[in-house]
């Protein structure tokens, strides 16, 4: 065994192979350290450092591509503020102040509507698109709330901005008024900490918007803000709003397409066992390509070599590739049991104690053949018991 | 009993403790007698044995014998190679052959491993069409792998059994040839055989193969993936000579299946793949039809390959598609056949190309997989992300899809389970770039190193794609110091850096005013092959020369300058077009005058001249300062008469500056005010008024 072992080990350089990347050292290393490694230590402290850093850090640079989030979010807030003080100016007023303030109040409504686009503090969103969505819903709701909250004074005072403008006064009167009776929510909302409850500004709100460089740019309103961005027209309004729900929750919950069954599917169906397919192995073949991927030490490419059947297995073992019916070395060695048919003592149980000796040092000989070889001399004393009752020895 | 035990016992420790040289050097003498003989003579020696008996003796009650465990035969290198980890100082293993061969850049990376790999399949090639030469079998026991492989079919008369042998050794055109033959001569052949020969057939749409090699397969269909995800028709029917197999009409397949005089659902469905495969989705449609009518079954492939024929449907609507695959999932359900994960992949697959219609459905179909337990794969979340995040620009559309994605896969281990699986990380970590969400980037970044997860990272192109975006982002977002501590990390052992990468880099030490460290990434862009991308070059040079710095700094700075310079002119010679660019040599210029190496910037004055390029003010009167720190009026004439040269504006205030610091020399004067007068002299008169200056 130890000869055949010895024959073939010079065409598998064990000893030369380099084990792994790092050198000697590594590989004294890869043995003793078993446990903890030195690198996914460093690793996931690094990555552990990098997530308590990038808190404070991430949004610092320089660099025109990043948008600042600090920026951003100070300048909504800067601007509500505006608009609540002006608010509470405006009521006492006089006409002429408040032609200013209107202009100056709209100039920055249309800068909020702007900057919406983009994620700014959560709340303060919040309002902001209720300022938005009001635009929207304000004609439904002018006529009832016209009498309500303005005072007379302002009404007044919007028609004379509308008198004093070349366009078409009752539409200028109609916008200035409604703008008024949005700024007079908003602030009253705000006081309250009321969170209007419309449907469309509670979906805007749940939803996070790129922060990309673009957006910036964007001139679009909220309500415009589009999911399709392809060049699409095959989605109408209605799946558009559709997938807007569907979005608004987890992605895995909500509608399916509800066609097949969980007990149908899981139920267990005979199938027929066919031979594999060239589809099949075909298949199975792109699958393991799939995950295939350069070796990472040494012993990964030993792995591959002991599967190609190239190198001896480990753990190196004497009888690797010794086929002996799965029988264990003492069955080999240990032959005494199978003379029990001969006699105890005389010629005959000396010279077979010789062969068992023998058969027990022969490698070559699996253990059926050892008990073969045995019975062959028990048979053959039985065949010539004759001759031996006459030179007197018993057999048996 | 007692000696058996101890026999066994001793058997055990020897596996332990005995050292693989002292088996291997065990004379051989010893080789016949029997291995327990070994064993028990080797430990005769030793202290061992009377420990043995002692305790033998003493203890009355039964040794209780361990178990003998069996191991697989791969689990000791497995252990083995699980304590190995990345060596970040060393190029990956699979580069490590000869030191002079190590690739430095990501070309010689791929240029190392197609070699290697080439190597190998001519090697193979030749024991495999030259198999009589290669007969010795010189390994004990046996190696088959290394024996040369029979791809000759060996039966030579005509039966059923060599055309089976023939459809083994996959020759399209011998099998066929065959199966004519057995007809010809009468036989039938069994529906069995006829069925693998369609197999064949369809599988290679009636090709021969294309020759077996591996790694120029991938190769191929990586091309075609960029194909395909350019949802271009035209393009995908151009890629690639495997890809360009169609179905012809009236090929051999279907003459066969026409010949056949029975035929089962097997070979429908194969006849179906086929068509689908080589992209003839109407005759796999009729096909379909026709199995319905004759009352047979498709199986769940064959589904699959139907609904990706719905999809390739030219000239139908994406609305009209979608229901046909909706009615096609319904059929299923009729038929009792159980969907599988390729199902719900090929339908998630085919709606990437309905754009934003495919949006509402691919969520309904992720539902659906859920809801009937199928677990989705790392390609259906890919494709998700394909489908919602189509152009960077137009990322900010849903932007909640990835954190679901996201919040779902963490900390999952995955195993291949679609051939699209390696896309996954590619496509996630371009969301992270284009949402500049690092928080997301470090995410996709865990899940790629949990468990055995980074295999599914694809080939080269595909990691060094992820990890340049990867690392842009860290750029960008991350403090520097982390972000070095990446650059060390990642950087050569995982991914070579393209020279944008490297800008990057450049301009977040920029920001974190980490100027110092430039001419050490200047050293390593030189390693990773980008000595000669002047948009890097130029960078590193504007970087250096924008600002002031502490003296050291700048000559660190100077000497990287020289190096740069030296690049510029070795480009020279390999090019027969010498072209300076003129920020380099405004740059170099400054940083040598910083840094006190006068006559070297002296030098460069002159490469402006011979260049024909303009230098800047701000060097201009860089250099009156270094003229007014030696005292030398020459040099001070010599900066107006370049200026005056090229007739620059600045020349009246430096003849000012002349005039006003320097001590000048009557003659001088007259040659100043010669210079103010006749701004436009020509170059010639410069030239030797220079060379005369010397």
């Amino acid at each position: 065994m130890l000869r055949r072992m010895s024959a073939v080990l010079p065409l598998r350089p064990l000893s030369r192979l380099p084990l792994c990347s790092g050198g000697p050292e590594a590989l004294a290393a890869a043995v003793v350290l078993l446990g903890a490694s030195p690198g996914a230590v460093r690793f996931f402290s690094l990555m552990h450092l990098s997530r308590t850093q990038n808190n404070i850090q991430r949004y610092f640079g320089t660099n025109s591509v990043i948008y600042n989030k600090k920026d951003e979010q100070s300048v909504p807030t800067h601007e509500i503020s505006k608009e609540t003080e002006s608010q509470d100016s405006v009521k006492e007023n006089t006409k002429k102040d408040l032609l200013n303030i209107i202009k100056g109040m709209k100039v920055e409504l249309s800068t909020v509507n702007v900057q919406t686009t983009k994620p700014p503090n959560r709340r303060q969103l919040r309002s902001l698109e209720a300022t938005v969505g009001r635009l929207q819903r304000a004609p439904e709701d002018a006529p009832k709330k016209r009498s309500e909250s303005l005072s007379p004074e302002l009404v007044a005072a919007a028609s004379a901005v509308a008198d004093s403008l070349p366009f078409d006064k009752q539409t200028t009167k109609s916008e200035l008024l409604r703008q008024l009776r949005q700024h007079e929510e908003d602030s009253r909302a705000q006081k309250e900490g009321e969170r209007p409850k419309i449907s469309f500004s509670n979906i805007i709100s749940d939803m996070k918007v790129a922060k990309s460089a673009t957006a910036r740019v964007s001139t679009r309103p909220v309500h415009q803000i589009q999911f399709d961005e392809g060049s699409d027209d095959y989605g109408g309004q209605e799946k558009t709003a559709d997938l807007r729900k569907s979005l608004r929750k987890n992605i895995f919950k909500g509608k399916r397409l509800n066609i097949f069954d969980l007990k149908a599917i899981t139920e267990e169906a005979p199938e027929a066992e066919t031979a594999p397919s060239l589809w099949d192995v075909e298949f199975a073949k792109q699958l393991a390509a799939v995950n295939e991927q350069p070796f990472q030490n040494g012993f990964e490419e030993m792995i591959q070599w002991t599967k190609e059947g190239k190198l001896w297995e480990f753990p190196i073992n004497n009888e690797a590739g010794f086929d002996d019916d799965g029988s264990e070395f003492y069955e080999h060695v240990f032959l005494d049991k199978y003379l029990e048919d001969f006699p105890k003592q005389g010629p005959i149980r000396h010279f077979m104690e010789l062969v068992t000796c023998g058969l027990s040092k022969n490698p070559y000989l699996s253990v059926k053949q050892k008990v073969e070889h045995i019975e062959w001399f028990k048979n053959y004393f039985n065949e010539k018991r004759d001759i031996l009752k006459d030179s007197n020895i018993h057999f048996n | 009993m007692a000696a058996a035990a101890s026999a066994r016992w001793l058997r055990i420790r020897c596996r332990l403790c005995l050292p693989l040289k002292s088996r291997r050097a065990d004379p051989c003498e010893q080789a016949p007698s029997c291995r327990a003989f070994i064993f028990c003579r080797f430990y005769s020696e030793s202290a061992a044995l009377p420990n043995v008996e002692g305790a033998d003796v003493t203890g009355i009650e039964e040794v209780i014998i361990p178990k003998r465990k069996t191991w697989d035969k791969v689990a000791v290198l497995q252990a083995l190679a699980s304590t190995v980890n990345r060596d970040t100082t060393a190029a990956p293993y699979a580069f490590q052959d000869d030191p002079y061969l190590i690739p430095a850049s990501s070309l010689e990376s791929r240029s190392f491993l197609l070699a290697k790999k080439s190597g190998e399949n001519a090697a193979k090639f030749i024991i495999n069409s030259h198999p009589k030469y290669f007969q010795k079998d010189i390994a004990e026991p046996h190696i088959p792998c290394l024996m040369p492989e029979y791809f000759e079919p060996q039966i030579e008369d005509i039966s059923e059994a060599a055309l089976k042998e023939r459809i083994k050794l996959r020759k399209v055109k011998a099998s066929v040839d065959m199966f004519d033959q057995l007809l010809q001569a009468g036989t039938t052949v069994s529906l069995e055989t006829t069925n693998g020969l369609l197999d064949l057939l369809c599988y290679y749409g009636d090709q021969e193969p294309s020759a077996d090699y591996h790694f120029q397969q991938r190769e191929q269909s990586e091309e075609s993936e960029e194909a395909t995800e350019e949802n271009n028709e035209k393009s995908r029917k151009k890629a690639g000579p495997q890809l360009g197999v169609t179905w012809r009409a009236k090929n051999n397949a279907e003459r066969i299946f026409a010949l056949m005089p029975e035929k089962n659902a097997h070979s429908y469905c194969t006849m179906i793949r086929g068509m689908v495969k080589h992209r003839a989705p109407v005759q796999a449609l009729n096909l379909y039809t026709e199995l319905l009518n004759n009352r047979l079954r498709a199986d769940v492939y064959t589904f699959n390959a139907v609904i990706e024929a719905k999809a390739l449907m030219v000239n139908e609507k994406f609305e009209e598609k979608w229901n046909n695959i909706l009615e096609l999932l319904k059929q299923m359900v009729a038929q009792k056949v159980k969907p599988n994960l390729q199902t719900f992949n090929t339908i998630l697959k085919c709606l990437r190309r309905f754009y934003a219609f495919g949006r509402l459905p691919a969520l309904q179909t992720l539902r659906e997989m859920k809801a009937i337990g199928i677990e989705p794969s790392l390609a259906t979340y890919h494709y998700i992300i394909q489908l919602f995040y189509q152009q960077e620009s137009s990322a900010k559309g849903s932007p909640l899809i990835i954190y679901d994605i996201m919040n779902e896969v963490m900390g999952k281990k995955f195993s291949p389970k679609d051939p699209d699986d390696d896309a996954f990380f590619q496509s996630a970590m371009r969301v992270c770039s284009s949402l500049r969400d690092l928080e997301l980037a470090y995410q996709v970044h865990g899940l790629l190193n949990t468990g055995d997860n980074w295999k599914f990272i694809g080939p080269d192109n595909r990691r060094n794609f992820y990890y340049s975006r990867f690392f842009s982002l860290l750029c960008l977002m991350e403090q520097i110091d982390v972000t070095l501590k990446w650059y060390k990390d990642l950087i050569p052992s995982v991914f070579f850096p393209h020279s944008q990468t490297l800008i990057d880099l450049l301009q977040a030490l920029d920001v974190a005013n980490r100027l110092e460290l430039i001419p050490q990434i200047w050293k390593d862009s030189k390693e990773y092959g980008h000595t000669y991308r002047s948009d890097l070059k130029e960078e590193i040079l504007m970087l250096m020369a924008r600002d002031q710095h502490p003296p050291e700094l700048q000559v660190a700075f100077a000497d990287c300058a020289a190096d740069i310079k030296s690049t510029y002119e070795n480009q020279d010679a390999r090019q027969t077009v010498p072209d300076w660019p003129a920020n380099p040599l405004n740059y170099i210029a400054v940083l040598f005058l910083r840094a006190g190496r006068t006559q070297e910037a002296w030098k460069m004055l002159e490469l402006f001249r011979k260049h024909n390029k303009i230098p800047r003010n701000e060097l201009l009167n860089e250099f009156m300062d270094s003229a007014k720190a030696s005292s030398s009026p020459d040099q001070a004439m010599e900066v107006v008469k370049l200026a005056s040269a090229f007739s620059l504006p600045i020349c009246e205030s430096l003849t000012r500056r002349v005039m006003a610091d320097f001590a000048v020399s009557q003659e001088q004067k007259e040659a100043l005010g010669n210079l103010t007068a006749l701004t436009s002299d020509s170059d010639s008169d410069s030239d030797s008024d220079i060379s005369e200056g010397k």
